[in-house]
């Protein structure tokens, strides 16, 4: 007879339905007592087949396509995206495009970091800092808004160049609005850095050192708030930030409250990078002329997206779809991080440690139709039917 | 480093372990290295990283369709602004690549997409649990490969 | 007698009627979207917008939810949770897709890991289009579901397709 009892293990289940995740995923924790001793990720949730669905589009089809990968970075994906195909054709965008497209990157990493300061203030349990972070990040939207008329899928990039031009209103909105949220990002940093309550949950918490942060991968602020010097737009600069550099904001502490310190940090840069380009916008056309088929050939573009480096591989057969477009997203690299740097926690600490590294499972219509079942006057129409009406509707518009 | 040096570093190590490895460069921040054997490929990846060339940044898998008969993968490395890809074959059938676990954690979750995606076999990846398709996936059926067709799926 | 009764239950239901259009919980479920709507429906609570001004609460728990806020076209993987969220929520409840991914599929439909829409896998109650809704959109939306919880000839949407979910399939 076996006396020898097996030590008790209780897995906790976190996710994919959890208050702490806007997204699903899904994580189980063995915990012994309260501290972690196993962590196991499962993906999937969110997992919609782009890859394969990008193949089976054509290379304009896919340009909204691949702006749907995730709804907080969607003009960094389409930008890796537009800039890819570019290389592939030999089409090189204009310099006011460029400006413009750099800007808009800048003015959704402001709008990201603001996010996720908020969402992680949340899981510190400190919904004030939730509250105001969001607050504040509405005016970001409203110069986003206003540029480009879209809250969220801006649709700033066309193959070859960008949408819309900026006029004199517009810079001295997006002037007015940066003063504001410099000011604030003042206060907020100040918050992150002497807040005891605060620094209670992010102090030591989570620390990852050099050596792991580079033999884990670990890539943008995350891999920045461990020491680790790796920024695209520093190491191999895309699109206009040859001409107008970033520095690159380190912390050798590697813990959460670096990784606080390190986005807030960051966001002077776009700041100031944002003011230089609206000082010095370079004048001239919007759009480069783009063949319709690409020729056949393979092209790497980094970028680096708010959460880090972000890695599109595309081979194209020199037909009007691509052959293989491969999506690298930061979070998958920082991931291996997070269930490594669980282990040793409290099970309390780990969604701190989770939203640390910003995760994303993922990346005009205003009328609202709602069905009843005792409504006699409603007309159901099936997908052909909506799409033929759609049709029809936009040819008696052009009569 | 800057990227000249990368470059002449990274093609050291290629060229010391076997002379007669093919590299190109089809731009000039691009180092391309066909890797003709896949006993080789360990070794290699183990050279770049002593030499701190390591930092993986993807692994990509591309089917070439049933006529060809053949898988590509790519191994993407991105020290600095260079990118150094490590290029694979393998066949579509009974397909087989050594597990680099061991050597950088981090490709475990690309190699997992490599195993359930394209239905490549990672040697010494202790898993074989989906981590994108859903539970209920049938059993052989790779949706990146070319000949796959979503019928068989039923709602 | 019997009409004392009827006029007991009467009040109850409108009471019942008036707690839930007066303090709705909802929850918040994302079945594989883009994140697009999330955030929108989050910055729908925050200061600017304050759904919470018209007693709307997010819950975390389906067991206390009134009404279910799903993004996202349904993946493979997120259909079995969102069955299973649905039958933990308690009667009367009330789904909200919101964005054109939980509408149809939108941009991801045919896509081989996507049901194509939430009503594809649970009944839906109203429909909240945009990619993604303003949040105007969003508490347009909810007040027009509210008020059809107010409306007299209202049949709420789990009779609807009766037999769709069996809860004895479904560990809850």
């Amino acid at each position: 007879m076996n006396t020898k009892q097996e030590p008790q293990r209780f897995v906790i289940p976190i996710g994919p339905q959890h208050p702490a995740l806007k997204e699903p995923g899904n994580f189980q924790f063995t915990v012994d007592g309260e501290i972690v001793t196993k962590a196991i990720v499962r993906l999937g949730y969110a997992h919609r087949g782009i890859e394969k669905a990008a193949e089976e589009r054509t290379w304009i089809q896919d340009l909204y396509l691949i702006e749907r990968v995730c709804g907080i970075c969607s003009h960094i994906h389409a930008l890796a995206y537009c800039l890819a195909v570019e290389q592939l054709a030999h089409v090189e965008a204009p310099p006011r495009a460029q400006a413009i497209r750099v800007l808009v990157a800048e003015l959704e990493r402001i709008h990201s970091h603001f996010l996720w300061m908020g969402v992680s203030g949340h899981e510190a349990g400190f919904d004030t800092f939730f509250m105001y972070s969001w607050r504040d990040r509405e005016r970001v939207m409203n110069i986003l808004e206003k540029l480009t008329g879209n809250r969220v899928n801006y649709s700033a990039n066309v193959l070859g160049g960008v949408k819309f031009d900026l006029d004199q209103e517009q810079i001295a909105s997006i002037r007015g609005g940066i003063d504001f949220l410099e000011e604030r990002t003042r206060h907020y940093l100040d918050v992150v850095a002497t807040d005891f309550m605060f620094l209670q949950r992010t102090r030591g918490i989570g620390v990852m050192s050099r050596a792991q942060a580079e033999i884990m991968g670990a890539v943008g602020p995350t891999a920045r708030a461990s020491n680790v010097a790796r920024d695209v737009r520093k190491d191999a600069p895309y699109a206009a930030y040859k001409e107008y550099p970033v520095d690159i904001i380190l912390d050798e502490r590697g813990d959460l409250e670096a990784r606080f310190e390190v986005r807030l940090k960051e966001l002077f840069e776009s700041f100031h990078l944002i003011r230089k380009i609206l000082d010095t916008l370079p004048g001239g056309e919007l759009t480069a002329r783009m063949p319709r088929k690409v020729p056949a050939g393979e092209a790497v573009m980094r970028v680096e997206a708010p959460r880090g480096e972000l890695l599109y591989f595309i081979r194209s057969n020199g037909s009007d779809k691509p052959e293989r477009l491969k999506i690298r997203t930061p979070t998958i690299c920082n991931l291996t991080s997070v269930v490594k740097l669980a282990i040793g926690h409290q099970l309390a600490d780990v969604p701190m440690i989770l939203a640390g590294i910003d995760p994303c499972f993922s990346c005009n219509d205003r009328s609202v139709q709602i069905r009843t079942s005792n409504d006699p006057d409603g007309r159901m129409l099936s997908w052909d039917e909506l799409r033929q009406h759609g049709i029809d509707f936009y040819k008696r518009l052009e009569k | 480093m800057n990227s000249e040096e990368i470059i002449t570093v990274a093609t050291g190590v290629v060229k010391s372990w076997d002379w007669a490895t093919e590299t190109s460069r089809p731009l000039p921040k691009q180092l391309d290295v066909k890797v003709k054997l896949i006993k080789e490929l360990v070794p290699i990846i183990v050279g770049l990283r002593v030499k701190r060339l390591g930092y993986l940044a993807a692994i990509t898998g591309i089917d070439l369709g049933p006529e060809v008969g053949e898988m590509d993968v790519l191994y993407q490395f991105c020290p600095g602004d260079v990118v150094i890809t490590l290029r694979v074959r393998v066949p579509r059938q009974e397909a087989m690549l050594p597990s680099l676990c061991e050597i950088i954690p981090s490709a475990e979750v690309f190699e997992r997409e490599l195993q359930e995606m394209f239905g490549i076999q990672m040697l010494g990846l202790h898993t074989t649990e989906h981590l994108y398709l859903p539970d209920d996936w049938p059993d052989g059926v790779y949706p990146m490969r070319k000949d796959f067709d979503p019928q068989i799926l039923s709602h | 007698m019997k009409s004392h009764q009827n006029f007991g239950q009467q009040l109850l239901k409108s009471l019942k009627d008036w707690a839930r259009v007066s303090s709705p919980w909802v929850l918040h479920f994302n079945t594989g979207s883009c994140n697009g709507c999330d955030i929108e429906i989050l910055a729908t609570l925050t200061p600017r917008y304050d759904l919470e001004r018209l007693g709307v609460k997010l819950q975390a728990s389906p067991r206390q939810a009134d009404i279910l806020l799903c993004t996202g076209p349904v993946t493979r993987q997120a259909r079995e949770r969102l069955v299973r969220i649905y039958a933990q929520m308690p009667e009367p409840k009330y789904v909200v897709a919101i964005g054109s991914c939980a509408i149809s599929g939108g941009v991801f439909r045919g896509c081989y890991n996507v049901m194509d829409g939430i009503d594809q896998v649970i009944p839906v109650s109203a429909y909240i289009p945009g990619c993604p809704p303003r949040p105007e959109a969003v508490i347009d939306g909810l007040v027009k579901v509210l008020a059809s919880i107010h409306s007299p000839g209202h049949k709420i949407p789990s009779d609807i397709l009766e037999g769709a979910l069996d809860p004895e399939k479904v560990a809850a």
